[in-house]
């Protein structure tokens, strides 16, 4: 019966997320912001920066610089898209418990059969879900939008199969972190303030990713990106193990009055 | 169908519940009555295996709620003291909710029928931030009794509500326990324990008694007759203390309202009456003094601080 209490879970969740035209606002707002900044960085700044990038393997060797600098640059989205999940958990995922304690239904919940591991699992799938689905149409009009600018010969050395692992693997890994994450600061911290500087300790790593790609410390090949993805995958496996058991049911109602 | 035995809560140096003991009979309802911080909301806690006990043991229908919350859980129905609802979903919404997390029952029809009986059906599309608080408390009552448990714990089921809406919640409960329904209930109004209840129990942190309503009265009620006269006659008052079965006589009221305390109330009142009026006393009232429950109460909690 555990798939139809997440699954209860998950619906609930967006059943309020949909009713909450702010919050919707604000999953709709961060992946335009995204897309239109790194947009524009990959059309201004290969205009007025002369940097000699090397030719790396995949790309046509007839490439002028400002080519081969604005490939570096449509490369970088792959990991800035990363920063959507990491920071709709932020907003979302921290509230999830706190604002169980905020409303008084933690206490009517928590007297259900409903286990620790099951509603916490529910409450990060139901916003990591939306989060990848966001990260993923953002990647698509971010590649529709650089065809539209005449790059799409460009985006041939852009989407090689890292491109693809990272998309496919690493994006939903980083988004289940993250929620997992803002989750453990919710059921930890007393209010949504608290839980959210918890769990912005996950921006942190992805902002060190995006530095040492661009760089060139770490070239993210395919073996380099699979590694990497499913060594996220195990921590997320780890982390919500972590979650269950920081999750105080006697605490939290004790405490919470 | 609940008992605990010695049930023991401490919060580091500080003891909630302290050796609790106590049997509730299938079908029966039972009052936990004490001041603030007396333990009342520990204690449906550990029923409800949400909390655990620092000692003893408890037992609510089969399960042991230390040892098995889940099925503890499944088979008990806790209205807690505040209602909490997601308001921005409708009454169905969130009834149906919780209902899913409960095995075996068919969710459309355990909401529509545990909305019906509470009288929300007509407004189960409506979001939970329009109800009132009376209302929400119906809803509240409404999922816990969605999957129709037979053993329900109420912490304040009335606090903070109008007197109409208490009464209304106050009839839904008495129909709960005539359709033979165990239940505890936590409250500090007296008067509905009083209505409600076939026991109660009166806790401060430990338990002080446990009675029927009539027997805690009548324990620590004496024998005495009030009576109203006209207007107010020492001498009479005087020739009344002289009288071999009276004990003693209180006087108010400027003399007018006497409070003679007897050796056997029904043997003695006739005679006391037959007495005054010869004195020449005009009488406006008789009746038995009797203390309320909430004196009662009043004196048990203070005797034991």
């Amino acid at each position: 019966m555990s798939g139809r209490r997440i699954r209860n879970v998950l619906r609930k969740e967006w059943l309020l997320m949909a009713r909450s035209p702010s919050s919707l606002l604000f999953v709709a707002g961060i992946p335009l912001l995204l897309i239109g900044q790194a947009l524009l960085l990959s059309w201004i700044l290969p205009r007025f920066l002369g940097v000699d990038v090397p030719i790396a393997s995949g790309m046509a060797e007839d490439l002028g610089s400002i080519e081969r600098f604005r490939i570096l640059l449509l490369d970088q989205f792959r990991f800035f898209v990363l920063l959507i999940p990491a920071m709709v958990a932020n907003v979302f995922a921290t509230l999830s418990i706190v604002e169980e304690k905020l409303t008084r239904t933690l206490e009517p919940l928590l007297a259900t059969p409903v286990r620790t591991w099951e509603l916490l699992l529910g409450k990060v799938l139901s916003g990591a879900i939306p989060a990848v689905a966001v990260a993923w149409a953002s990647t698509g009009l971010f590649v529709l939008l650089a065809i539209g600018l005449g790059w799409g010969p460009l985006l041939r050395s852009v989407i090689d199969p890292s491109w693809h692992l990272s998309v496919f693997l690493l994006t939903p890994a980083i988004s289940i972190l993250s929620f997992v994450l803002g989750v453990i600061g919710s059921s930890r911290a007393s209010d949504a303030k608290g839980a959210q500087n918890l769990a912005v300790v996950v921006v942190l790593p992805l902002f060190a990713l995006i530095a040492v790609q661009v760089v060139g410390w770490v070239r993210f090949t395919p073996p380099l990106t699979l590694a990497l993805s499913l060594g996220i995958a195990a921590l997320d496996v780890l982390m919500l193990r972590l979650a269950v058991r920081l999750f105080a049911r006697e605490s939290i109602l004790i405490r919470w009055r | 169908m609940i008992r605990t035995e010695n049930l023991t809560r401490r919060y580091g140096q500080r003891t909630a519940v302290d050796r609790l003991t106590i049997e509730i009979a299938k079908g029966e309802i039972v009052g936990l009555l004490g001041p603030n911080g007396a333990g009342k909301t520990t204690t449906i806690r550990m029923l409800a295996g949400m909390i655990a006990p620092s000692s003893g043991t408890a037992r609510v229908g089969e399960y042991d709620p230390a040892r098995e919350p889940e099925a503890v859980h499944e088979s008990l129905g806790l209205l807690t003291e505040a209602p909490g609802f997601y308001e921005r979903l409708t009454a169905e919404q969130n009834l149906a909710y919780f209902a899913r997390f409960y095995d075996r029952i068919d969710t459309a029809a355990a909401v529509e029928r545990s909305l019906d009986r509470m009288g929300l059906l007509d407004r189960r599309r409506d979001r939970v931030a329009s109800f009132s608080k009376g209302m929400k408390q119906r809803l509240a009552l409404a999922r816990v009794l969605v999957h129709n448990p037979q053993i329900l714990l109420l912490d304040e089921p009335t606090a903070g509500l109008d007197p109409e809406a208490a009464r209304d919640l106050r009839k839904l409960i008495i129909d709960l326990r005539e359709e033979g329904r165990t239940i505890l209930v936590s409250t500090h109004n007296l008067t509905e324990a009083e209505g409600l209840c076939q026991r109660i129990a009166v806790i401060q942190t430990r338990l002080i008694a446990l009675d029927t309503p009539a027997a805690l009265r009548d324990a620590r009620s004496r024998s005495a007759v009030r009576v109203r006269l006209v207007r107010g006659n020492s001498g009479l008052v005087a020739a009344l203390r002289e009288l071999p079965f009276v004990e003693n006589t209180e006087v108010t009221d400027g003399e007018s309202l006497l409070i003679v305390a007897v050796e056997d109330i029904d043997r003695d009142r006739p005679r006391l009456v037959a007495r005054i009026v010869e004195l020449g006393g005009e009488i406006l009232e008789v009746a038995e003094e009797r203390r309320s429950l909430e004196e009662v109460y009043l004196d048990l909690v203070r005797e034991d601080a």
